[in-house]
């Protein structure tokens, strides 16, 4: 039970009520003292002191001072009239049990209140710290481009200058010419009349020459260019060099981060060919070009191309048996199950060749579209048409330009809608 | 107050609507020349002048074969005559004032001349005026534009190699009138240099991606600087003072950029400057 402190004096005035409220020997802080528009309360365990105010007060601004041993209320009357008396008389105790909920809950609206104040008050800030800032770096870039406008003005300014200094040089030069032509028709006229009179004509080279060069500036600049002509030494004798070139496997150009791709691929490629099976002890019989991985697919080729699917099937696994790392091998098997409807076969032989087109390179480009459309078109075949979906892209995705995978992932498409409507 | 680091600026822009492939000023003007091949795959030249901050277009001309490249580096300033290499590997010098026959023209490539260079001409340098070629059919030839149909020079590879394509070619060390040389990149990361006084290949790297561009700092001196361009964002500047009898010439090279460096160009005014242009439509200016 708490000990109820009931020491206290008060006075009013029309405005306001000071309470005071004396606590001998207690620490007081702020955190002990509640207060609400109607309701004070100051606990201290185990004392409190509790009052249901007459009337209702402006909670916000009134204040309390601690002092020495009290407490001084200043408490500012929401309507101003005198009070009867600091607390309601008549209050029962259920009464004062839900003024004192409602109090609680008032202060905790208030409070939540406040925080959504400043919330807010702290958002406005930061956004006028926001624009303040971009104005100042907007600020900042115009000044830049001012300066370069003004370097842009400055330099078209000067090549406009320029261009007609050009212009007016280019008149002079053209009026200066055709004075200078004008001149030299006069002095063609003359010398055909000189030819007329002499008879011979050793010096007749030499004297139009002569002629000339006392002409002064304007023909200077003609002869001077007949002169530069023959100071250019003959063209070259024709010689060709032979060069050259650091050897490169791929048609493709050097780039340094692809090299290791490239060397890796080459090595498997060149590891592929080395490997050759043994000790099958019927191989024996074969001949010798039936031995070889290179002549086994190109028979299987042919025989795929005549429509003989079955012996191509046949030439491609005699030639897988010998060397199992060809993905061509792999790859043209896929192509001839899909003619016979092994499906699943023919999915396997794809896939088997695309293991083997790694890693990745420009050059096994065309035979991986191959075996995704293949794959794809088994998968389609067996109606697993997500699937087969799956590798038409992957196709459009190494080749995005070839448009009859793009079709046919479309139709594979509408199949897909197709199906998922009707269920 | 000024910025720190010099800055570039965009000068005029104009947007075009036909595939560009290479651009040149016209020597001692305010004109530029494009180069490229039109939407309907036909070749395209069009002449602009740069009036008041803005690109206005002059002459427009179709050819039969989009152009890949052009140069007037072989030209007198008078003439200012254009060399353009095209798809068909056709080699042609055009009088641009009449631009319908061309005033030289031999088929001089099997398939598309990628990059072509002039020297000897413009008032700069010594000797005789030579242009340049290099072609997706692996050889690099020169030409004089007083000598028809045959080449002065022609390097080629041995018979039996496999061709790589050429991406680009430069003239060099044209410091009087004898010397000259030829650096030739190669889409394997090969870089050669062939001196056409001795007729010779006098040094030849692999940069281990493909040249992209190259460049002398100066045609017309002894050679100084060259700086090779290539994929993968590198370039390299070599010393080309001194050749050292199995190392070759010395050289740093710098990854710039994320992508392909696709050319390189020396400032004129300071030949220790140069601009780099990059895939991702970065410029980088070097010192």
């Amino acid at each position: 039970m708490p000990v109820w402190l009931r020491e206290y004096s008060w006075r009013q005035t029309g405005s306001a009520v000071y309470l005071s409220l004396p606590l001998r020997g207690l620490r007081v802080t702020p955190a002990n003292i509640f207060c609400t528009d109607q309701y004070l309360k100051v606990s201290i365990p185990p004392f409190l002191f509790e009052a249901i105010l007459y009337a209702p007060i402006d909670d916000t601004n009134s204040t309390a001072k601690i002092g020495n041993g009290i407490i001084f209320f200043t408490l500012y009357k929401k309507e101003v009239a005198m009070w009867e008396s600091l607390t309601l008389a008549n209050a029962n105790k259920e009464k004062l049990q839900s003024l004192r909920e409602n109090a609680v809950l008032k202060a905790h609206e208030k409070a939540k209140e406040e925080t959504e104040a400043k919330k807010v008050t702290k958002q406005e800030h930061k956004k006028y710290a926001l624009e303040a800032t971009m104005k100042l770096e907007e600020a900042e870039r115009k000044r830049i481009e001012d300066l370069k406008e003004k370097e842009r003005q400055k330099v078209t300014k000067e090549l406009e200058l320029w261009r007609k200094q050009q212009k007016d040089a280019e008149k002079q030069k053209r009026i200066q010419k055709e004075g200078e032509l004008h001149e030299k028709v006069e002095q063609l006229k003359e010398n055909k009349k000189e030819k007329i009179n002499k008879t011979s004509i050793p010096d007749e080279g030499t004297s139009k020459t002569r002629l000339k060069a006392t002409k002064g500036h304007g023909s200077y600049g003609m002869f001077s260019e007949n002169l530069k002509e023959e100071q250019l030494p003959a063209p070259r004798s024709a010689a060709t060099i032979k060069i050259n070139f650091t050897s490169r496997v791929f048609p493709t150009a050097l780039r340094e981060s692809r090299i290791a791709e490239e060397e890796e691929w080459l090595r498997k490629q060149a590891e592929a060919r080395r490997t050759i099976s043994a000790d099958l002890s019927e191989l024996e019989d074969l001949k010798e070009d039936e031995k070889n991985p290179d002549w086994l697919k190109d028979k299987g080729n042919k025989m795929f191309a005549t429509g003989n699917y079955l012996a191509a099937v046949n030439a491609y696994n005699l030639a897988v048996r010998l060397n199992n790392k060809l993905p061509l091998l792999y790859l043209n098997r896929a192509a001839c199950h899909l003619k016979l409807r092994n499906l699943h076969k023919a999915i396997e032989d794809s896939s088997k060749a695309l293991e083997l087109l790694t890693p990745l390179v420009p050059d096994n480009e065309n035979a991986r579209v191959k075996a995704y459309v293949r794959r794809g078109t088994a998968f389609c075949q067996l109606e697993l048409y997500t699937e087969g979906l799956q590798d038409y892209e992957a196709a459009l995705k190494i080749d995005p330009k070839n448009r009859t995978i793009e079709k046919d992932a479309e139709k594979i498409r509408h199949l897909i809608q197709g199906t998922t409507q009707d269920s | 107050s000024g910025l720190e680091r010099p800055q570039v600026v965009s000068h005029a822009q104009q947007a075009l609507s036909y595939t560009l492939f290479d651009c040149k000023w016209v020597p001692r003007s305010a004109r530029l020349l494009c180069l490229g091949s039109a939407p309907r795959g036909t070749g395209l030249l069009q002449l602009y002048e740069l009036r008041g901050g803005r690109l206005a277009l002059l002459r427009e001309i179709e050819k039969a074969k989009p152009i890949k490249c052009g140069t007037f580096g072989a030209t007198s300033l008078q003439q200012r005559y254009l060399a353009t290499g095209d798809f068909g590997g056709n080699l042609h010098i055009w009088n641009l004032e009449a631009p319908e026959i061309p005033v030289y023209s031999v088929k001089g490539h099997k398939e598309i001349i990628n990059s072509i260079d002039g020297v000897g001409g413009l008032g700069i340098g010594e000797g005789a005026p030579e242009i340049v070629t290099g072609s997706r059919d692996g050889t690099v030839k020169v030409w004089d534009p007083r000598q028809k149909d045959t080449p002065v020079a022609n390097m080629e590879p041995v018979q039996g190699e496999s061709k790589r394509d050429c991406w680009t070619v430069a003239f060099g060390n044209a410091y009087n009138q004898e010397e000259r040389v030829v650096c030739a990149g190669y889409d394997n990361g090969d870089i050669k240099l062939f001196d056409l006084k001795t007729m010779s290949l006098r040094w030849e790297t692999n940069i281990k991606n493909g040249v992209c561009s190259v460049e002398f700092d100066r045609k017309d001196v002894n050679m100084n600087k060259l700086v090779a361009t290539s994929l993968e964002g590198k370039f390299h500047v070599f010393d080309m003072r001194t050749q050292h009898p199995t190392k070759g010439f010395a050289s740093v090279s710098e990854k710039a950029q994320k992508s392909t460096i696709w050319q390189v160009r020396h400032l004129p005014q300071n030949r220790d400057i140069f601009m780099t242009s990059g895939g991702a439509g970065s410029l980088h200016l070097w010192k």
